[in-house]
């Protein structure tokens, strides 16, 4: 005797898989909402994890140029504080020169000048040689050494270099990192070359005599003070408008981390909302299913014997 | 006459006794999956007696035939092949997800991520001795996460490699089993429990020598099986290799050659599998050696550019850069330098001290370019996973497949226990009805007997 008959066996494996299928859902799901990530693997969907990757790498790469312009802000405004010193000193030495200039100054009048030339020389020195927060030469260009020198006869010379070198702050942006001591401190006279201290030391020595009419020396002397004013004034607009860029910069990295977040989040989070319907309707159809199989397998013959 | 009625209904009574102990044997087995539904045969049986030409014949009852197992060869080779297709896709899946693991919870990329971050803010900074060891420390983590990498590849490798060789032992032990089976099928009568029993083990061996590899089956006239193994190539003017040929079982072996192949020899030729769980495996071990190669390169390639980054720079004390790493590949790859102010960062003569980053920003931009370490570990994993996915989405396609062949094949051959319920009544009604013909036919005896 043969039959078609709907095997025992048949049916609970049927039932069994289906519940399994259900169970792995239910429990996938789960696991997107406890842990708040979409994805556990690559392998759930390669793309989207892919793009996480390249996410994860713009985000790092974020953090780093944040954490790059907020150094070269500060090195920036630690940069234009000593500009700023340095403009002061020179405009006091105009107005001692303009006093000196005059020839009601007698003698010790001059000499007192050139004391106070001096001191300002050696503060400009100072300030020249001055260093970022972390100990780095603010004025040496990329050379590490001492940015000035002060031979034994009180030359003063530059021993940096002319490179500013960069530091990369955005994708594709790169600002340049301060000023060199010779954009500061260096200029023409007349077509000569000279600097700020020759300036000063100068018209100090020839306040004391090293110049047959001081007065003279003197006015002479402002075309020279000028020149380092104007030097100085240019780098202090220079580091100026550089530190807007970096503000400017800073405000761009802020909202592209934003982006990136909000980008992440769509990629990779889970949506609670959805995700909680859908463990709802699963979990309803796992019970329904349950509950139908309790039913449908007490239904046997054999009950009846 | 009432004596041939008593041999009637005592043969009915007898034949249903046997029915129901049939029965009782099914609804015990409902739930062994290699057992295959039994049905016994009956015959009419007639006494016929020719007596000088005249032929005369008297009814002997019922006769107890054979046993009957339904035979299923077609569905079952179905099911077995739909099998071997289905522990191919997910012996391969295993493998790949062990790999896939491996690379991922390595934390590779992000290693070469922070490398790169750690360099990049050395550029705001090259001379702060903070920023050159947290760069020192980041290119440490980074040697660690590549040989972790390497490592857990390599075990998921050894996972592959322990399951083909555990896999050849049972199959082996299948095939000698299979081959003792056939050699009794062939002292074993036709109808009696004892075959029934041995077809059933003979299925079950094949099923599961199927699940390692794809089989071509074939009976003889006795039910034995002769077994090729499905591969490539296969012998001249033979479908596969030969396994199990009547009594004789040939022994199969794997060799696993250093570059990750996995090779088979059985009966004198080798094969490469085509379907079975052994060739996921195949495929998987030849797979992960693929990306073990290509962690190698890109291990190989993060020394190259930091040591050549390295040789073209001078150090914080203005000496000419020492290389960065020893090694050649993700296994072998160490930190060679001890201290931040070693890494050169300025061009190669710059004085001691020098801010300058030329040098640095060269090694970042190679590092972080369309063809360097980090974008090709992101493709490696992208086109691991997207492997991965794609076997899945075959899986499931063949799950289903799968599902519904051996559905078929419980159908043919499981148990209902709702059928054998109802035979169960139906039979002990028959009993009943025959020990009433007993019950009738000695009555009528003791009616004759009473005649006076």
């Amino acid at each position: 005797m043969t039959f078609v008959g709907n095997s025992t066996g048949a049916f609970y494996e049927r039932s069994l898989a289906q519940m399994g299928t259900l169970r792995v859902s239910v429990e996938r799901l789960q696991t997107q909402i406890a842990t708040g990530v979409r994805i556990e693997r690559g392998s759930d969907d390669p793309i989207a994890a892919s793009r996480l990757r390249a996410l994860t790498r713009l985000e790092t790469r974020g953090q780093t140029e944040a954490e790059n312009a907020a150094r070269l802000g500060q090195d920036l405004s630690e940069t234009a504080n000593q500009i700023e010193g340095v403009t002061s000193i020179l405009q006091r030495a105009r107005e001692l020169a303009v006093a000196a200039a005059t020839d009601t100054v007698g003698e010790s009048g001059r000499a007192a000048i050139a004391d106070e030339l001096e001191q300002m020389s050696d503060e400009l020195f100072a300030r020249s040689n001055s260093s970022s927060i972390t100990g780095a030469p603010l004025f040496a260009g990329t050379a590490g050494a001492p940015a000035f020198v002060r031979d034994a006869s009180g030359v003063v010379t530059y021993n940096g270099n002319n490179q500013n070198g960069t530091i990369p702050v955005a994708p594709g942006t790169e600002i340049e990192r301060g000023v060199t001591g010779q954009q500061v401190f260096e200029f023409d006279v007349n077509g000569t070359p000279s600097n700020a201290f020759a300036v000063l030391t100068d018209l100090a020595v020839a306040l004391r005599g090293g110049a047959a009419d001081p007065a003279q020396a003197a006015r002479d002397a402002l075309v020279g003070i000028d020149a380092g004013l104007d030097t100085a004034n240019r780098s202090q607009t220079v580091i100026g408008t550089r530190m807007s860029w970096v503000d400017a910069i800073q405000q761009d990295q802020d909202t592209r981390a934003i982006d990136v977040a909000d980008k992440r989040s769509q990629i990779g989070d889970t949506d609670i909302a959805d995700t909680i319907v859908r463990l709802q309707q699963t979990l309803t159809a796992l019970e329904a299913s349950q509950a139908s199989f309790t039913r449908v397998s007490s239904l046997t013959l054999f009950n009846a014997l | 006459m009432p004596s041939s009625l008593i041999s009637i209904g005592r043969s009915g009574a007898a034949a249903a006794r046997a029915s129901i102990e049939l029965t009782a044997q099914n609804i015990a087995n409902a739930s062994n999956p290699d057992y295959v539904r039994r049905s016994i045969q009956l015959n009419e049986f007639v006494g016929v007696s020719r007596t000088d030409f005249q032929q005369t014949s008297a009814f002997g009852g019922v006769q107890i035939g054979g046993i009957q197992r339904p035979s299923s060869e077609l569905i079952q080779r179905r099911a077995r092949d739909s099998g071997s297709d289905l522990s191919r896709a997910e012996a391969e899946l295993t493998g790949l997800r062990d790999a896939e693991t491996a690379l991922e919870q390595s934390g590779l990329y992000r290693g070469l991520v922070d490398f790169e971050a750690a360099l990049t803010v050395l550029e705001s900074d090259p001379t702060d001795p903070a920023l050159r060891s947290g760069a020192i420390e980041s290119a440490r983590q980074l040697t660690e996460t590549f040989q972790f990498a390497e490592f857990s590849l390599s075990n998921a490798r050894g996972l592959v490699e322990g399951e083909i060789n555990v896999g050849v032992e049972e199959l082996n032990g299948a095939a000698e089993e299979l081959a003792r089976i056939n050699l009794e099928l062939v002292n074993s009568r036709e109808g009696t429990a004892g075959r029934a029993a041995l077809l059933d083990a003979r299925d079950a061996a094949l099923r599961d020598i199927s699940e390692e590899f794809g089989i071509i089956t074939e009976f003889d006239e006795f039910g034995g099986a002769r077994v090729r193994i499905a591969g490539n190539p296969a012998p001249a003017g033979q479908a596969g290799i030969l396994l199990v040929d009547g009594s004789t079982a040939n022994t199969l072996a794997a060799t696993i050659d250093p570059a990750g192949t996995a090779s088979f020899t059985l009966n004198g030729s080798t094969f490469a599998p085509i379907s079975g769980a052994m060739a996921g495996r195949t495929s998987a071990l030849s797979d992960i050696s693929t990306r073990r190669s290509e962690l190698d390169a890109i291990a190989s390639q993060t020394i190259t550019q930091a040591n050549s980054a390295q040789a073209a720079g001078s150090a914080l004390d203005g000496t000419a850069g020492q290389p960065m790493f020893t090694g050649s590949d993700a296994a072998t790859i160490t930190l060679a330098l001890t201290s931040g102010d070693q890494l050169a960062l300025a061009p190669l003569g710059a004085p001691a001290g020098s801010r300058d980053t030329a040098n640095l920003s060269n090694l970042v931009a190679a590092f972080g370019a369309d063809d360097g370490p980090i974008v090709r570990t992101d493709q490696l994993l992208l086109s691991l996973s997207s492997r991965i996915a794609g076997i899945d989405t075959t899986r499931e396609g063949l799950t289903i497949i799968n599902e519904a062949a051996q559905a078929e094949l419980l159908t043919e051959t499981g148990v209902d226990l709702d059928t054998e319920a109802a035979n169960l009544i139906r039979l002990q009604q028959a009993f009943e009805a025959n020990s009433r013909v007993i019950q009738v036919a000695s009555d009528l005896f003791d009616t004759i007997l009473g005649l006076r």
